[in-house]
């Protein structure tokens, strides 16, 4: 029985390796750009424009993405320190910290892993620390920055002025590419970037839809950084569409042969919240330790909610990329909104419970999960559980604490199970005896 | 096989209770945890089997407890002490719907149904502010022991404000007050009622429903039980053997492995 | 009213809780409705052109226990968050139309959320109050965004707000930022005339009068100003920066003066007083207060400018005030202040600006241990 992926690498199929093949081959080209006069630019994950900078073959670098992998590879620590000897705060978030404290160390640049930026490109869609964390990325390196400002979805539709701001704002930003290139912008290309990044998200939509079945093809909290690293970084390019469809037609493949992530799919749940990367397989583990898999959740949405149905469209190509960063991922979307998309989740792909993990870096994401918790318990009646720990800084991961409180959670869930079972066998018992 | 363990290991004690076939508590321990977990669980067994008199091969069943339930080699399985809370508390007190559990290291308020089963349960953040262990801060600063403080607050009339319930900051507070000349009766009222709100906070987060059962070690703290019950306005169920709720809750999970086997071997 | 009654007076004010504030300004103005705003920049005049009086939450301090909304926000959360929340669940905003959040940082805006989740008849707002300056359609943009707020605030309370009742609380503002800039310059060149406590006091009150009655006070203390001797001390002159939003005790402020600082200029309650200089009173009101957020703006750590940096406004503000040293005082958890101090440490510490940081808590109630810093910090500059 295969109950724990945490200690094999038995992975049900190959899309993993898929994406570890092109997310290698991309931070390839990273490193190599760091020779080279290769242009690259920052960008924020969340709601970005990737596909601008491919029409002028400028490099994305993601610096969320360098901390998580800092972070995942338990390397996050000493750049944490790094940086809060030059005044950060504890309380500050780790993400700004550990990747300052690589770029302080020289991890950025000739001699590091990532080249130097020549532009900024601040997308920062409803997170206002990453606005803080780019400037001091540009003040710390010298690199001019572009606020690409995304106002904030605060009526059900954006306002024909939000979207023309942003869009604006688009076309300021590729005059600013084609004097950083000396390229002309060319729409034609725009489009077929933009008909690339369709493809892949009919993908993702179609791959998180799978989860609906019973049991799920793959874990979609923990297995699906799988699809977000072709999704957000790689967007728009050939590559990442090719590899949904294979990611799609594996998952059919699995769903088919009624095959689950763990063998013994006992609890289906939605998760909410970053994952806390440093100790990324030892927290899965201690879901899988209850055949709990996670059918839907809310951070693989921090890029896009394609799961909706939109994508970006060739025909349409600065309005639908303005319409992705102030609708459709979740960052620039409320709290409310966030609670509606997770009890969709919850109701669509037949979950059994909500859980939150509370990061104590992310306040776009934790601020408030309190009341979250309390809205799921006691106005909808779903069982939720909420732990905290950190998505980065290692110093905030508690096994014994976590373990505690999750086993706590699923023995209810079970006792509950088993009653209803009773129940249920009690009054069949009782239907046959009144025949 | 006519009788189930349930063993309780703490950061600081180990408490141990063994079971009838009935359930009724025929021997119950309390030792110090020391340094070896491992061994605590056994050691506490062993008294207990040598004060009841009742033999290894008679105790069908042993559930482990507490933060060291892992690490009992004598454990037969583990159960969380949140669900072994609610039970123990549950079977203390049969009315019992909200229990609240004050540790050194953590607070819980658990919600449980008429059955004893646990509903929502909701513990304190990761910061361990506002549990035992800001009482034992406050206690060290005044140069009192734990038993001492809850009937010295009790005096209290003008009960002191603190910064917060942080256990960093406990020691700053109460020097400051020093200071200041308030007496010992109103910075202890003054500490016991900020971890009352806080803690009342936190039973917000399950909701508070009649019965109310208080355990945990700071339930023996008379202060406590009282700042709790003014602010909650309910009076509190608070047993002599409150120490023992987890490991009673264990005892009885125990059980219900003995009787199934039980079952089976007769059908 | 003399200065000292002044202060008096808004010390009551300022231990008074939102409801009490709306039941006592009924007591001049019947029917009035408040409603609530943060320290940092908000349209006021569009607020009060709708019949309302703006009134600003700054933090509970100790006059609220929590008890509510630490079980929605975590440990980690700053405490004006908290403390707003539980003024709505505790049932102290009697009185209110609603409030306004703006796109200051992450927990205000899921704040926002949180209250309109929680409370009945309220209207929440967020603005999102623009982070480029520098856009061809950043003006149109900033407009719209009032224009929509407008549009929303005349539904609540049932009446079209018009541009010209805009264009008049727009000149009763801009004649209380000019006297609040006037009181400042004054203290300026005669030190200890008004105590920085003091002044944080008036200008802390005047989010809880009407505007017109505010603008009284105001010009009674100018007019008193100068029969109060200025008395020069020994001292540090210092600016103090990071308390945009949610405010420090006013005892703090009195331990840092008493501890041998003089403080020559700060950013607290800067949205209510956030411009250089007049709002334009010409033309269409709502484009006038946009060019004025975008252009007229004092720097602040809640409003990305690329082409005017923090960190130059800190220095000019430094330059400007005669100031030989800075005080941050962020609350804590506030994070633009603590990534802000990052950039501002390493600006002053280039221009050798000597600098000490001091992060406060709405609960403190001991001010022995920042006194104790600020003095060894004074001390080390004075002898230096």
């Amino acid at each position: 029985m295969r109950t724990t992926i945490a200690d094999s690498k038995d992975y049900r199929g190959t899309v993993h390796k898929l994406s570890r093949d092109i997310i290698s081959d991309w931070l390839g080209q990273l490193q190599a750009a760091t020779k080279t006069d290769t242009k690259s630019a920052y960008l924020m994950v969340s709601g970005n424009c990737v596909e601008i900078l491919r029409c002028f073959d400028i490099l994305p670098t993601f610096p969320e993405i360098n901390a998580l992998q800092l972070a995942i590879r338990k390397n996050s620590l000493p750049y944490i320190i790094k940086a809060e000897e030059i005044g950060y705060a504890s309380d500050n978030c780790a993400y700004v910290k550990a990747d300052i404290g690589y770029t302080l160390d020289g991890g950025i640049g000739e001699d590091g892993t990532i080249p130097k930026p020549d532009l900024i490109v601040c997308n920062f869609v409803g997170c206002n620390v990453y606005i803080k964390w780019f400037e001091h990325c540009a003040e710390i390196m010298d690199v001019p920055l572009v606020m690409l400002d995304i106002p904030f979805l605060r009526e059900d539709e954006p306002s024909k002025e939000d979207t023309q701001y942003v869009i604006t704002q688009l076309k300021e930003l590729i005059a600013k590419c084609e004097d950083l290139t000396g390229k002309k912008f060319d729409m034609d290309r725009l489009r077929e970037h933009l008909a690339y990044s369709a493809r892949a998200e009919q993908g993702w939509a179609k791959a998180k839809n799978l989860c609906k079945a019973r049991p799920a093809p793959y874990d979609a909290y923990f297995d699906a950084i799988n699809m977000m690293g072709p999704i957000n970084a790689l967007r728009g390019t050939k590559e990442a569409a090719d590899f949904f469809d294979a990611a799609v037609e594996q998952y059919e493949h699995i769903v088919e042969q009624g095959l689950g992530v763990v063998d013994d799919e006992r609890f289906r749940i939605v998760v909410e919240g970053p994952p806390p990367y440093p100790y990324y397989r030892n927290f899965r583990g201690l879901f899988e330790a209850w055949g709990a898999v996670a059918v839907q959740s809310t951070y693989s949405t921090v890029g896009g909610t394609w799961e909706n149905g939109f994508c970006h469209d060739p025909e349409r190509p600065l309005e639908s990329i303005a319409e992705q960063m102030i609708i459709h991922n979740l960052c620039n979307r409320s709290m409310i909104e966030r609670y509606k998309q997770i009890h969709q989740y919850i109701t669509d792909w037949h979950a059994d419970a909500l859980v939150i993990h509370s990061v104590k870096s992310c306040r776009l994401f934790s601020a408030g999960q309190g009341d979250m918790r309390e809205h799921f318990i006691r106005d909808l009646g779903i069982p939720t559980l909420m732990v905290e720990s950190d998505l980065e800084d290692p110093r905030y991961y508690a096994e014994a604490q976590l373990k505690n409180r999750i086993d706590a959670f699923f023995e209810a869930l079970t006792y509950k199970r088993l009653r209803s079972t009773a129940a249920a066998e009690a009054a069949a018992a009782a239907a046959t005896q009144g025949d | 096989m006519s009788h189930a363990a349930g063993i309780d290991v703490g950061s600081t004690q180990t408490k141990a209770v063994i079971v009838d076939i009935e359930g009724r508590i025929v021997s119950r321990t309390l030792i110090d945890t020391g340094a070896n977990v491992r061994r605590a669980g056994q050691r506490a067994l062993d008294v207990m089997m040598e004060e009841a008199d009742v033999e290894r091969s008679r105790i069908g069943f042993v559930v482990g407890t507490g933060y060291g339930r892992y690490k009992i080699e004598a454990g037969d399985t583990q159960v969380t002490e949140i669900s072994c809370h609610a039970r123990g508390a549950h079977t203390l007190f049969p009315g019992t719907r909200t229990v609240i559990d004050m540790g050194g290291q953590d607070t819980k308020a658990i919600k449980i149904g008429e059955d004893g089963d646990v509903i929502d349960f909701c513990m304190n953040d990761k910061c361990a502010a506002g549990t035992g262990r800001f009482l034992t801060g406050a206690a060290e600063v005044l140069g009192l022991t734990l038993d001492e403080i809850g009937p010295i607050s009790l005096k209290g009339t003008k009960p002191v404000r603190l910064t917060s319930v942080c256990t960093v900051f406990v020691e700053s507070d109460i020097l400051s007050y020093l200071a200041q000349k308030r007496k010992i009766e109103d910075i202890l009222c003054g500490v016991h009622q900020a971890i009352a709100s806080r803690t009342i906070s936190l039973v917000r987060r399950t909701g508070i429903e009649e019965e109310v059962t208080f355990t945990g070690g700071v339930a023996r703290n008379t202060g406590m039980i009282h700042a709790l019950e003014e602010k909650l306005g309910v009076t509190l169920n608070v047993s002599d053997d409150s120490q023992y709720t987890g490991a009673l809750g264990a005892a009885l999970y125990a059980l219900d492995h003995v009787r199934a086997g039980q079952q089976k071997a007769a059908s | 009213m003399t200065i000292d009654e002044i202060v008096l007076h808004s010390r009551s004010l300022l231990d008074m809780k939102p409801s009490q504030v709306i039941k006592k300004t009924q007591e001049t103005y019947p029917n009035v409705r408040g409603f609530a705003v943060f320290p940092v920049y908000a349209p006021h005049e569009i607020i009060h052109a709708a019949g309302l009086m703006p009134v600003g939450l700054y933090g509970a301090g100790d006059q609220l226990e929590i008890t509510h909304a630490d079980s929605r926000f975590q440990s980690f959360i700053c405490s004006i968050a908290k403390s707003t929340l539980e003024l709505f669940l505790a049932d102290e905003m009697d009185g209110f139309v609603g409030i306004a959040f703006s796109s200051i940082c992450d927990v205000a805006r899921n704040l926002a959320s949180v209250v309109s989740r929680n409370t009945e008849g309220i209207y929440v707002e967020y603005l999102h109050l623009p982070q480029n300056m520098a856009s061809e359609q950043s003006q149109t943009y900033t407009r719209s965004e009032y224009e929509r707020f407008r549009r929303k605030l005349a539904e609540h309370v049932g009446r079209p707000i018009t541009d010209a009742a805009i264009s008049e609380s727009l000149k009763l503002y801009n004649e209380q930022r000019r006297l609040i800039r006037a009181i400042y310059a004054y203290r300026q060149d005669h030190p200890g005339s008004i105590s920085a406590a003091e002044l944080t006091c008036i200008t802390k009150a005047g989010t809880r009068m009407m505007p017109g009655d505010y603008l009284t006070i105001l010009k009674d203390v100018m007019e008193q100003l100068p029969q109060r001797p200025a008395h020069a001390r020994d001292t540090v002159r210092v600016v103090v920066e990071g308390a945009f939003c949610e405010q420090p005790p006013i005892e703090l402020i009195e331990a840092i003066e008493a501890a041998g600082c003089e403080i020559r200029d700060d950013d607290m309650m800067l949205g209510w007083r956030l411009f250089t200089g007049d709002v334009s009173e010409q033309g269409d009101p709502l484009t006038a207060l946009a060019n004025a957020y975008l252009n007229e703006s004092v720097y602040c750590s809640t409003r990305h400018d690329y082409y005017h940096p923090r960190t130059e406004g800190l220095l000019a503000r430094v330059r400007d005030s005669g100031a030989k040293a800075v005080l941050f005082t962020p609350a804590k958890f506030c994070e633009p202040a603590l990534l802000d101090y990052v950039l501002f440490k390493r600006c002053l510490d280039d221009k050798g600006v000597p600098h000490l940081k001091l992060e406060f808590e709405e609960k403190m109630w001991t001010f022995e241990a920042p006194r104790t810093e600020v003095e060894t910090f004074a001390e080390s500059m004075l002898f230096d």
